[in-house]
């Protein structure tokens, strides 16, 4: 069965970068070393996050952080942002071709990047909610969260590959 | 030695690394493209026998550096889109060395092990070539561009041009190019046929009806009948010849896309859907098609009559010639601005066209399912919403398409006014060598002289629309197929002995499915596989069927290294049952005889007797000759899987497969299966994927698979002994089947 959890029920403190310790209030047990995970990573955020034990079991699910402590969701929001790095692409800087291997120059979130595209067809995954996913040639992601409102030169870079 | 290193040293640290690296410098460094904090930045891990460096922007003074003694292990957590190298030091704490994305996860994985295993047994030579192994794979650049390969010694796609593209088709076109030059011959012959009557025309208005000879008017207008006779006849043989040409250059194509897609590697078809295959071979390969047609056929016979024309039109008069040339430039921008809005817009409707096709080529064979959850309405649904955006692509497409030819036919009747009023001028003010035959010749001449213009200004689209085909094309014939390196290197028989030596493999590089696999197996043993769902069993039998090639590592088998042995000759030697056999399109005995071609009657009887098949083929009314559907349809599952094993059985294999093959079935056909099983594998190597331990009851040899990694290895008394995983499977399996036992039980009674 799995345990749900729905907010106020746990007490989330700091454990070291992606992993969080986990108290349940009204009890002494703390579980010690728990990976939060999200279960929809890429169209959920940070809703359904599960809680992984360092044996990769999952021992609860919170619905949505949202609904936690504000000091526990600041510690496991924090431990996702660490975990998950997908880099939302603001601006296309540069796409320069040659014989259908792209290099992409973007600037993300993240800071500026170059990458390589081989092949767009399979690479770059329009959605229909405007939202863009992309995998480079080494297997990263990135998102473009609306493709519709990117700047007017970077429409035009892109959307040719749509 | 030189340096092993997966990049270039970052520039920020160099002034740290000098420093630290005076004489002796590193074994092997791991350049990272993440700060240890996040965001993208330059960051680095050297290794040397003793010491560890690491250098990033959080550390004091940029640099970290620590013993390989202090370090109880190190790891490399992957994450989502990017990974950390940590090392665990002997006191407990835990340090981030580095973070990258999964550009560099291979060198720093290899770094870990690297360092793990010099902490365990001390710093050896051999270690070293592990490491250098995978820089090596990772070192595949282009030597011309720096372009990272697929593999090493690929040929880079960077480097060679377009023109390469056109090399490549040419080459379909090359064994019928008697037949194409008879054919532009022909063309040549037609467009100077074409060129007579406005001469013929011009001499009569200004000659003929002057003179009012009535005989000279019949001989003219007979000569006119030979030429357009002449000129139809052979324009159609040459239609003929040219169409047939184009087919069969064209099959050559979709002939060459098939074989190579049979080819390719399993790797290509995790990432490529099956829909947009099909579409490359049937739907892309007639735009092709059309376009070698347009240019063999049509492009020729353009191109002589605008050349032929010109120069029949600066012949009869150069002022008219240059006033009708004004349109050109014009016509020709807009032919180029055309060319350039709908380029990208092919693309896109090739891609909405493909979301269709893989989604017929999902539903349509699995109609069963969608049925059986009613999911009939969402399913339309989601077909109507594919063909919406199709249309929406196409919609603009049509627009774009529909305006532009016919600007460019406005602006070239333009043309012909232009002709008409300088020439009605000349005409009208009485200058020399003017006559109204002249103009009346030079209007019907200009008139075919815009044909061709906007033909090729038109050739742009098609043109267009083919590069995007052509690409798709190339996809699969410049794919690399399956590494056949050991081609030709037979062994009189495989024994069947398969070794994994630290067998690593990943299918992208986001999550490890196996790693460092360690196992030998000997000729004739039977080997259950046992582990849950997902623990990476069938990964395993991928890799010894040599479905996946990029592993690190190595598998042996019969102490040959797997990748230098023939690979046809070796998958020839697998006998292969799965979950799910495929039935192909044909007769049970076709299906049986599948990987034997030539095989005798009585060899498949006794394959399928063999595979305890018999009995129920003989009893279907058309017996071998039934006809067996898509997938299957006619026969049950546990019948299906019955005639999978008589085909493993044809091979007479040295190796068998199972992979959970009677996971499907009710316990009565399981046991005639089982049966079945048990006469095959006598003296042969068997591995057994198995969920329901009791069938692994002849095994002799139990591997436990958990995570990608071999927890327990041993005979089952072994195992049994051990009290470990396997222990508690067999419990937890045991105490099911007592309960079924009772509950059985209690309903009889």
């Amino acid at each position: 069965m799995i345990n749900y959890i729905d907010g106020s029920e746990i007490k989330i403190t700091e454990n070291d970068g992606i992993f969080v310790d986990v108290q349940f209030y009204g009890s002494d047990e703390k579980l010690i070393g728990l990976e939060p995970h999200r279960l929809f990573p890429r169209s959920g955020g940070n809703k359904y996050v599960a809680l992984l034990n360092s044996e990769g079991e999952q021992l609860a699910i919170i619905r949505d952080t949202a609904n936690l402590m504000p000091e526990s969701r600041k510690v496991i929001e924090s431990a996702l942002e660490e975990y998950y790095m997908i880099p939302r692409i603001t601006r296309f800087i540069e796409m320069t071709e040659k014989f259908k291997i792209w290099m992409w120059t973007a600037e993300t979130d993240h800071g500026v990047i170059k990458f390589e595209i081989r092949n767009h067809m399979t690479a770059v995954k329009p959605l229909y909610d405007g939202r863009v996913l992309i995998i480079d040639a080494n297997d990263n992601r990135y998102e473009i969260p609306d493709y519709r409102k990117l700047d007017k030169r970077s429409r035009k870079m892109l959307e040719p590959k749509l | 030695m030189c340096e092993l290193i997966n990049g270039i040293f970052p520039e920020k640290f160099r002034e740290e690394y000098d420093r630290v690296f005076k004489a002796e410098k590193p074994l092997f460094t791991v350049v990272g493209d993440l700060a240890i904090k996040g965001g993208y930045s330059d960051s680095a891990v050297c290794v040397t026998k003793e010491k560890i460096y690491a250098f990033d922007e959080s550390f004091t003074e940029h640099v970290f550096s620590i013993g390989i003694k202090d370090i109880k292990k190190t790891k490399v957590k992957r994450m989502y889109g990017n990974a950390i190298f940590f090392a665990e030091t002997v006191d407990g704490k835990k340090i981030r060395l580095m973070r990258f994305t999964f550009a560099s996860a291979n060198v720093a994985d290899a770094a870990s092990d690297f360092i793990n295993a010099v902490v365990e047994e001390g710093y050896s030579d051999e270690l070293i070539y592990a490491v250098e192994n995978t820089y090596e794979k990772q070192r595949s650049f282009c030597p011309k561009c720096g372009r990272k390969l697929q593999s090493p010694n690929a040929e880079c796609l960077n480097c060679k041009g377009k023109g390469k593209m056109f090399t490549k088709f040419a080459k379909y076109a090359l064994p019928y190019k008697t037949k194409l030059i008879i054919c532009m011959l022909l063309s040549v012959f037609t467009t100077g046929m074409a060129l007579i009557p406005p001469y013929i025309t011009g001499y009569m208005v200004d000659k003929v009806l002057p003179s009012g000879q009535s005989s000279m008017l019949i001989r003219m207008i007979l000569v006119l009948l030979g030429v357009y006779i002449l000129q139809y006849t052979v324009s159609a043989y040459r239609a003929y010849l040219l169409r047939l040409t184009g087919d069969k250059i064209v099959l050559g194509l979709k002939k060459d896309i098939y074989e190579k897609a049979q080819y390719l590697p399993m790797s290509f078809y995790d990432k490529t859907s099956t829909g947009s295959v099909i579409n490359r071979v049937n739907s892309d390969t007639a735009v092709i098609q059309n376009f070698v047609m347009k240019l063999t056929q049509e492009a020729v016979v353009q191109l002589f009559t605008l050349v032929g024309i010109l120069v029949i039109m600066i012949c009869l008069n150069w002022k008219l010639t240059l006033f009708s040339l004004v349109p050109i430039p014009l016509v020709v921008m807009i032919g180029r601005l055309f060319g350039k809005k709908i380029g990208p817009r092919y693309m896109r409707i090739w891609r909405r066209s493909t979301a269709i096709s893989t989604l017929l080529a999902d539903t349509v064979p699995g109609i069963r399912v969608v049925k059986a959850f009613t999911n009939e309405k969402s399913v339309v649904k989601k077909f109507d919403a594919y063909c919406d955006a199709w249309l929406e692509e196409d919609t603009s497409v049509a627009k774009i398409s529909g305006i532009f030819p016919q600007l460019m036919t406005f602006l070239v009747t333009c043309g012909t006014l232009i002709i008409w009023f300088s020439g009605g001028s000349f005409i009208i003010s009485g200058a020399d060598g003017f006559s109204v035959g002249l103009l009346v010749s030079f209007v019907s001449y200009a008139s075919m002289f815009y044909t061709p213009i906007n033909f090729f200004a038109n050739l742009n689209d098609v043109y267009q629309n083919t590069l995007a085909s052509a690409e798709k094309i190339l996809d699969i014939l410049d794919a690399e197929p399956e590494h056949d390196f050991g081609k030709n290197t037979n062994t009189e028989r495989i024994e069947g002995k398969i070794e994994f030596r630290n067998v690593n493999f990943s299918f992208d590089r986001s999550k490890k499915v196996l790693s460092n696999i360690n196992l030998t197996i000997e000729p004739g043993d039977i080997v259950g596989i046992v582990g849950t769902t997902g623990s990476g069993k069938s990964t395993l039998i991928n890799l010894i069927m040599r479905y996946y090639d990029d592993y690190e590592g190595e598998i042996l088998i019969d102490g040959k290294n797997l990748r230098e042995i023939d690979m046809s000759y070796y998958r020839s030697q697998i006998g292969f049952v799965q979950q799910e056999p495929m039935m192909f399109k044909d007769t049970v005995f076709n299906n049986i005889a599948y990987g034997t071609p030539n095989a005798h009657v009585e060899q498949v009887l006794r394959a399928a007797d063999v595979a305890n098949a018999h009995g129920f083929i003989s009893r279907l009314p058309d017996s071998y000759d039934t006809m067996l559907g898509e997938r299957g349809i006619g026969v049950s599952g546990g019948e299906k899987q019955r005639i999978s094993i008589a085909r493993a059985v044809m091979k007479n294999p040295s190796i068998l497969i199972f992979d959970e093959a009677t996971a499907a079935v009710d316990s009565e056909t399981e046991h005639l299966i089982q049966e079945a099983i048990e006469r095959l594998i006598r003296g042969r190597t068997t591995l057994m994927i198995a969920h329901r331990l009791s069938t692994l009851r002849n095994a002799n040899k139990i591997v436990v698979v958990d995570k990608g990694e071999i927890i327990e290895c041993g005979t089952p008394q072994e195992l049994m002994a051990l009290k470990g995983k396997y222990y508690k499977l067999i419990q937890i399996q045991s105490m099911g089947e007592k309960l079924q036992a009772k509950k059985k039980e209690e309903n009889f009674e």
